[in-house]
């Protein structure tokens, strides 16, 4: 039987926050990241409190361009992270990306459900992104608990949901922070 | 017009000047960064008040994009007035605090009279003794020492200059590329380390791009924390540049009795390298790979712990106290000097081998 897919490329298909470019750029870099370890087509663990959901990513192989283009490991892990968990949201919490504000050190992303028209950013989501090169299971699991704390940390700006993705491991965790969680 | 329309263009113009950032546009990315934050602050004024999220997170949105555009003074004003305004989130608050202490920073380097690569990395010491705010002197002033040796020797490497065992980099090469020590942020304690540009860019290679050293500091800094010990060899596949680099890079690692946690972060870079305690078996593991001719009955490693008193890298040896007694250990061969120097008369464990009598070194690293 042939597996779901998760979509990583043409994002800005479905994710109104996005332009044709970013989303090009993160399909790259996503491609980079995955072709790390992986070859095409590779199967991707998506794991959100107990349920896991096995889905195929079809990446590009990269050229010599594209490799050049992402030499910086940090901002191509982290640009990777952006598109595989964007995607992993739409496909199993049916978000998308509708807004974006810049922060000191970036962007933040906010997400809203399919369909939904954020014409603010009150009851969106804030998406936090983390972006493992290598390491095993464990080293995903903490860095996704750290992320939750980070995220919850003070008198933060939530609701949020918070998302690490293990290319190496080829899995995703995602874990929502609300008010009172 | 209403916040969504607002929002929407700086949105669009905010990620074409991330975009052109990436592509090596800065004018250009400066521009589109002042004209989404021109954006910004109209959706700012256009929302209702009531929507306390949505107005706070534009308010830090339009801060930081003049901040990103280098409208330090317009950045600044912003920040200000959101701050006075006693409706404003705490979350955002934090925010827009972090933000005026960057703006500070910079607008600082812009009157220093000298110009900086692009590329300042912040340094900030979580753990242990450290407090917000502040830190046992010592500490700083060996963690400063070490990453200026890391981008002295980063730089070095670059340039394809023959690995140095001994002494500083060239002159001319410290005079040009002075790191700088700016106060950072608060949280823990920061600092941020900028390199004062070349008066004469040619000083580079051609084939060396300046705006790369920094970003090459942090990928080194990574990969010598990485357990995938291939990473470190793609990265610098000289081998004792790489051993220099893997030990620079532990000096920097907490050893946990001090301090727990050194993060290094890049301008505009939202992921810090980071350096637990645990980041020194892993670069032990880098530097412990088994030799190439391995003996039939390898000697026994022992570990002496103690002060570091006397050195001669010319004469390849060290002296150690352990417990009052002296302890002298030769074949230093594979030291250098900005790993070791800083290391006398402190706590250090030092690896060796016992034949007939003599100490033979292996590996040194600080204790405390």
């Amino acid at each position: 039987m042939t597996k779901e897919k998760l979509r990583i490329d043409a994002l800005h298909e479905r994710h109104t926050g996005l332009t044709p470019s970013l989303s090009g750029s993160f399909f790259e870099a996503a491609s980079v990241c995955l072709n790390r370890h992986h070859a095409t087509p590779v199967e991707v663990e998506i794991l959100r409190g107990e349920t896991r959901v096995v889905r195929e990513v079809d990446f590009q192989a990269p050229d010599d361009r594209m490799r050049n283009a992402w030499a910086n490991d940090i901002d191509t892990t982290e640009a990777g992270a952006y598109g595989v968990s964007l995607a992993a949201v739409e496909a199993e919490e049916s978000l998308v990306a509708v807004r974006r504000a810049e922060t000191l050190t970036g962007a933040d992303w906010y997400v809203a459900p399919v369909g939904v028209t954020a014409d603010d950013l009150e009851t969106c989501l804030r998406l936090e992104v983390s972006g493992l090169d290598s390491g095993n299971r464990s080293a995903l699991e903490t860095r996704l608990a750290q992320k939750i704390a980070q995220t919850k940390r003070g008198k933060s700006n939530l609701p949020a949901i918070a998302s690490v993705v293990g290319f190496e491991q080829r899995a995703v965790a995602i874990r929502r922070v609300e008010e009172k969680s | 017009m209403s916040w969504l329309t607002f929002h929407s263009e700086s949105e669009k113009l905010a990620i074409d000047a991330h975009l052109a950032a990436s592509n090596k546009q800065y004018d250009r990315s400066l521009e589109l960064y002042r004209r989404a934050a021109e954006a910004e602050k109209r959706a700012l004024e256009s929302i209702d008040p009531s929507k306390i999220r949505t107005r706070a997170v534009t308010a830090v949105s339009a801060v930081a994009l003049w901040f990103k555009g280098r409208e330090f003074a317009a950045a600044e004003q912003l920040a200000y007035a959101m701050l006075a305004d006693t409706t404003v989130p705490e979350f955002a608050r934090q925010e827009l605090r972090t933000l005026v202490q960057a703006i500070w920073t910079e607008a600082a380097k812009q009157t220093a009279g000298v110009s900086f690569l692009p590329g300042q990395v912040t340094v900030s010491v979580k753990g242990g003794e450290v407090v917000t705010g502040g830190a046992p002197l010592d500490l700083i002033v060996d963690k400063v020492q070490t990453i200026q040796s890391l981008f002295y020797r980063t730089i070095e490497f670059l340039q394809g200059v023959a690995h140095r065992r001994a002494g500083k980099p060239a002159r001319e090469l410290q005079e040009a590329c002075r790191p700088w020590l700016f106060q950072a942020a608060p949280g823990s304690y920061q600092f941020s380390v900028a390199i004062q540009k070349p008066a004469q860019i040619d000083l580079f290679r051609s084939e060396i791009e300046p705006s790369r050293i920094a970003s090459y500091f942090l990928d080194v800094v990574g990969a010598s924390a990485s357990e995938d010990v291939h990473r470190m060899e793609a990265l610098v596949p000289d081998s004792t540049y790489r051993n220099t680099f893997l030990k620079l890079t532990r000096n920097l690692a907490p050893t946990g009795k001090t301090f727990e946690q050194i993060e290094l972060r890049g301008a505009g870079e939202a992921k810090p390298v980071s350096l637990g305690i645990d980041a020194r078996m892993s670069i032990n593991k880098n530097l412990r790979k088994p030799a190439e001719n391995v003996q039939a009955v390898p000697p026994v490693e022992e570990e002496l712990r103690g002060t570091l008193r006397a050195l001669d890298l010319d004469k390849d040896w060290l002296d150690i106290v352990v417990d009052g007694v002296s302890n002298h250990v030769v074949g230093l061969e594979e030291a250098v000097d900005d790993v070791i120097g800083p290391m006398v008369n402190r706590a250090v464990v030092v690896r060796v081998t016992r034949t007939t009598g003599k100490l033979k070194y292996i590996d040194i690293e600080l204790a405390e």
